[in-house]
């Protein structure tokens, strides 16, 4: 189907035969306007759309010496957590629940209880944590024994690094 | 496909008149101007190119920037530190900033040595005299915004001198500023001044001023005059 060509409307594009001096400049100003454009658009938009490729910065947390964590009795660690939020940096007060059997690998325990949020304690006599609110019992391994909790405890990555524990206070969810 | 895009461009073109609005706007006649006098007729286009690369890297740069002087700083060098691209952009409306200055003035230059101001143009003159007043605006409230040392005192600086007018001297201080001294309340106020206001009073007074350029055409390049010199 063609289209209409209306008179009055200069839409018919001339076929290029000899290509003159204002021809020439005219597409010489439109090819250097491009690829200025193109340029300047690239950045703008390299700029505008970053956040979504960005790598997050991950805010390990350093607990201090592995060796001073003695195996078999779990320790509750408080730390300082600082957050970088692009600009905005910002700390937080917050414990972990660290667990160790062998001195060399470590388990840290998110120290809020799956069940509804409470701080649970450990119980040296009996070896497990338990939480006061609703009864809820959990092993060293973080494993439910008996009570309400739908899941185990919740972990935090743990790495070593030099000689010093570093946690990821991040909770990922054991199922 | 080619049948297709024609097909659109008429249907705009019969609606609008697009191409007749193109034909004014992007084929209309000007003065024949040879060499390096063609050049200085370039200089307008080239002050309009600038405004609408600060607009663009203005708005980016508003996408990741705080006017409050807790984060104002951070924010900047989180910008440059950062973001993809972001001292590029930064650098972009830096420079933009100071070469906007330059081509509006060398502009004005070209518009009063060739005498083009002159009747029936002088509203066209005006309109181009109120656009640079705004562009000196932007300089100075945009010179604050990254509030390092030299931002804030230069803008202690320009408030003062402000401060300095006879009687209403210590007002004008404080409209400038929003408060005694500088505080929150200035950075504020220089960032809605920038990004708010002075942008709709250009882009309408660009509006203006382009339209009496197109209404009047374009003035020739003055010529020596065949009678004797005195």
């Amino acid at each position: 189907m063609s289209a209409p060509q209306e008179p009055g409307c200069g839409c018919k594009a001339k076929p290029p035969e000899n290509i003159g001096r204002r021809d020439f400049l005219t597409r010489a100003t439109v090819a250097l306007g491009a690829v200025i454009a193109a340029a300047l658009s690239a950045t703008g938009l390299g700029y505008f759309i970053s956040p979504a490729f960005q790598r997050r910065d991950e805010d390990w947390v350093d607990l201090g010496r592995a060796g001073e964590f003695k195996a078999g009795s779990p320790a509750l660690v408080e730390f300082t957590q600082r957050r970088r939020d692009a600009w905005v940096t910002s700390e937080r007060r917050s414990s972990a629940w660290v667990v160790t059997a062998d001195g060399k690998n470590f388990t840290a325990f998110d120290p809020r209880c799956t069940h509804l949020g409470c701080p649970y304690r450990w119980d040296a006599g009996s070896s497990r944590f338990v939480c006061p609110c609703h009864t809820a019992v959990f092993g060293p391994d973080g494993k439910v024994i008996s009570g309400p909790p739908p899941r185990p405890l919740d972990q935090y990555a743990t790495k070593i690094a030099g000689n010093r524990l570093m946690i990821l206070p991040k909770a990922e969810k054991k199922a | 496909m080619k049948d297709c895009a024609l097909a659109a461009y008429s249907w705009v073109c019969e609606r609008t008149g697009l191409d007749q609005v193109w034909t004014a706007l992007m084929e209309r006649h000007i003065p024949e101007a040879k060499g390096w006098v063609g050049l200085l007729y370039t200089l307008g286009s080239a002050t309009m190119m600038i405004f609408t690369v600060q607009a663009v890297t203005g708005f980016l740069l508003a996408t990741n920037y705080v006017p409050s002087p807790d984060h104002a700083y951070d924010s900047v060098r989180y910008i440059d530190a950062a973001v993809l691209f972001g001292r590029v952009v930064r650098g972009l409306h830096h420079w933009g900033a100071s070469f906007m200055v330059v081509f509006a003035v060398l502009h004005m230059l070209r518009v009063y040595f060739m005498g083009s101001y002159k009747y029936p143009r002088e509203a066209t003159w005006l309109a181009g005299v109120g656009l640079l007043l705004l562009v000196l605006g932007f300089s100075f409230t945009g010179y604050l915004l990254p509030w390092d040392q030299k931002a804030y005192w230069a803008t202690v600086v320009g408030t003062t001198i402000a401060g300095q007018t006879p009687v209403v001297g210590a007002w004008i201080a404080n409209i400038l500023r929003g408060t005694d001294g500088m505080g929150a309340p200035t950075l504020s106020r220089f960032y809605a001044l920038h990004v708010l206001a002075l942008p709709a009073l250009t882009a309408g007074l660009i509006g203006v001023h382009l339209f009496l350029v197109v209404w009047h055409g374009i003035s020739e390049p003055p010529k020596r005059s065949p009678g004797k010199v005195p």
